[in-house]
């Protein structure tokens, strides 16, 4: 089912003139938004601390999808703040990316 | 792979819940409130108001934050908000060069394109071919003004009311108003599109 969704998803994406486009093509698009917005409402992340890494994300690799770069600046912030250690995070990321078949990843 | 984000969001996501650093309730609402209630529809209604009454017109060019709170938008991801108008003389166009700086309150989510490598960049060097591709052909002797989004500044376009709009009320003007004419890659709607 999730990957229904997101297949409907990126697939009606509307062009770019029409006022109601869809602006996540993935749901963890939206979820790297969410918990963005999220942590900097409740003060665990600096907003223009983040601005800064994404600019500097997007800035390293233009062909690197928007998204993509988004996701590592959000990274960057919270090992700066000491909130994420980043041994900790790799192991559960290569702990997720070795689950059997049926994740939407390749 | 471990450099795939989608791994990487949800591992990150994870561990800030096991630390009760985050709650994915709230991530959640977040979602939800973009999604769903923020769009371009807030900014309509500022426009349309801006061109309905000419005191909120021009509270709105003078301090475009102040105005858009009087209607009860603005907040944290907000900052200072700068409405530039549309004239037959002058076209305004908004871009981010840097990253994606947007006035989300007024707007919603950015789309797409607004954060690609070719308008971010190009917008800037080529205003005139840029919006001739987008479908916005401008007059030779109109004036292109290109505003760069910034932390301290995000910019809206106040676009310019249609020819014949003299006998509508405030709805009927919003449905004029699109999300791309505030961006000022476009016109806004002519009221018998």
């Amino acid at each position: 089912m999730p990957d229904a969704i997101a297949d409907d998803l990126a697939a009606n994406v509307s062009p770019p003139r029409d006022n109601g486009e869809i602006v996540f093509a993935a749901p963890w698009e939206r979820r790297a938004f969410g918990l963005t917005v999220a942590l900097c409402r409740t003060q665990r992340c600096d907003w223009e601390a983040f601005r800064q890494r994404l600019i500097a994300r997007v800035a390293e690799d233009e062909r690197r999808s928007y998204w993509a770069s988004w996701a590592a600046a959000l990274e960057d912030v919270l090992e700066t703040a000491d909130a994420v250690d980043p041994a900790e995070l790799d192991a559960l990321a290569r702990a997720y990316a070795g689950r059997p078949a049926g994740h939407d990843h390749d | 792979m471990t450099d795939d984000p989608a791994v990487r969001v949800e591992a990150l996501e994870a561990l800030l819940v096991e630390k009760g650093l985050v709650d994915p309730a709230l991530v959640d609402d977040v979602i939800a409130h973009y999604e769903t209630n923020v769009g371009p529809l807030n900014g309509a209604k500022v426009v349309a108001r801006a061109w309905a009454e000419p005191a909120f017109h021009d509270r709105l060019l003078a301090d475009g934050t102040a105005a858009i709170a009087e209607m009860g938008y603005g907040g944290a991801e907000g900052h200072l908000l700068i409405a530039v108008e549309n004239t037959p003389a002058v076209h305004n166009v908004v871009v981010c060069t840097l990253c994606s700086c947007y006035p989300w309150p007024v707007l919603g989510l950015p789309p797409r394109w607004y954060k690609s490598p070719e308008y971010r960049s190009r917008m800037v060097a080529q205003p005139r071919a840029v919006l001739a591709e987008m479908g916005l052909e401008l007059a030779d002797d109109v004036r292109v003004r290109v505003w760069d989004s910034s932390a301290e500044a995000r910019y809206m376009v106040v676009p310019e009311r249609p020819a014949g709009t003299e006998g509508l009320g405030l709805e009927e003007l919003e449905r004029l108003v699109t999300r791309d004419a505030m961006i000022g890659v476009a016109r806004a709607l002519a009221p018998d599109a």
